[in-house]
């Protein structure tokens, strides 16, 4: 009876909790991206763009869906810091990645480092979140643009939930649609990965 | 009451007070960098003995800044000056390849208080003008940041002699700071 009862109490106590990483190269709009969500969700204004500087350790945002908490961890995108990212790997729940569409010229770069990720056997069946980031700008590469580019590893993806979404993290732009795919997500996900639970 | 009125006072003028600690090991540089920012001078410093608080004004928030004495005598009375505290600076000897491990132990130990449970960490990888000095990556490596998950942090280069790197820290601060991003 006392397991029962303490049981339910935790199941109505409780709160679960998911671990989304956010990565790409640096300048993709990151950090950018992170004050966007901590603003949409939990309505207190975010860090201005033009005062964010470059990350080298860690950006936390921690925001309440339905009876979840998110947690994102934003991670430094620069080339010699991309060794910290796999230390993240094994807690996450899901992995946003974030393409600066208005730089064509990194797109291999991207490419590379995408297909590096997602071979991580630590991350097999992590859904993955592509985000066209920068759609503001007139010139950038539309999601179809993407795809093309990524459909020739797209094998590697394997059995995973993965789409590619365009954003704007400046004006906000297609934010929502991104963190709801997530949600709905981590959901479908919880048997391979489970929450958190955190009284 | 009063705490209530200079605290409303302190929000119509836009001047935030912000109480950071500067800690780490005897000899890392916390007192020279203090005074840095403080003055913009490298003072001639003697080992912390107890503490020194001094104040800075900093893009409109005012950093009451605790630089705590390094000496293993004095390092358990740390934790005498965590609540309230907004976010650390961790400083580091990064020409001190003998010691860092002994700073990391520090430094993990303190993390795990419950008062600085998601206080923002800012580690400084002090001494850079020094020849032979770690580089912040092998400095966040072998302290072991990239196991902290819950709380936000960063590490800058930095040189309290030059003064390199240390207004980039204190912008992140402010940042981090202002932006109730703990």
């Amino acid at each position: 009876m006392y397991t029962l009862l303490s049981g339910l109490y935790k199941h109505y106590t409780q709160k679960e909790e998911f671990y989304v990483i956010i990565l790409g190269l640096d300048n993709a709009g990151k950090t950018t991206l992170l004050e966007r969500i901590k603003s949409e969700y939990s309505g207190v204004p975010g860090l201005a763009p033009e005062k964010i500087a470059p990350t080298v350790g860690l950006n936390i945002g921690k925001v309440d869906i339905s009876n979840a908490r998110v947690n994102f961890w934003d991670l430094g995108g620069q080339r010699e810091l991309h060794s910290i990212w796999e230390k993240y790997y094994s807690e996450c729940h899901a992995i946003l990645f974030v393409i600066d569409a208005t730089d064509k010229e990194r797109l291999d770069e991207v490419k590379q480092t995408f297909e590096s990720v997602i071979s991580s056997d630590e991350i097999e069946g992590v859904p993955v979140l592509m985000l066209a980031n920068k759609q503001d700008v007139p010139s950038s590469l539309k999601v179809h643009d993407i795809k093309e580019t990524f459909n020739q590893i797209a094998l590697k993806l394997g059995a995973r939930d993965s789409k590619v979404l365009p954003v704007s993290a400046l004006r906000g732009e297609g934010v929502r649609e991104a963190v709801d795919w997530l949600f709905v997500r981590l959901q479908r996900n919880r048997t391979n990965r489970p929450p958190v639970y955190r009284s | 009451m009063g705490g209530y009125f200079s605290r409303l006072l302190s929000r119509l003028w836009g001047n935030k007070e912000v109480r950071i600690l500067i800690l780490g090991l005897d000899g890392a540089g916390k007192t020279t960098i203090l005074y840095r920012l403080q003055i913009g001078e490298v003072v001639t410093t003697i080992p912390t003995v107890g503490f020194n608080v001094e104040t800075v004004n900093y893009k409109n928030i005012k950093f009451q800044v605790w630089d705590l004495g390094g000496q293993t005598s004095i390092r358990p009375y740390w934790r005498c000056y965590f609540s309230n505290t907004d976010a650390i600076i961790y400083v580091v000897d990064s020409a001190d390849r003998d010691r860092v491990a002994t700073s990391k132990e520090e430094l993990v130990a303190m993390l795990e208080e419950e008062e600085l449970k998601e206080t923002a960490l800012l580690v400084l990888a002090n001494k850079q003008d020094m020849e032979g000095a770690m580089t912040h990556t092998e400095v966040s490596e072998a302290l072991g940041l990239t196991s902290l998950k819950n709380r936000t942090w960063t590490i800058f280069k930095c040189s309290a002699k030059t003064g390199d790197g240390l207004t980039d820290s204190l912008d992140w601060l402010v940042n981090v700071v202002s932006g109730g991003n703990k």
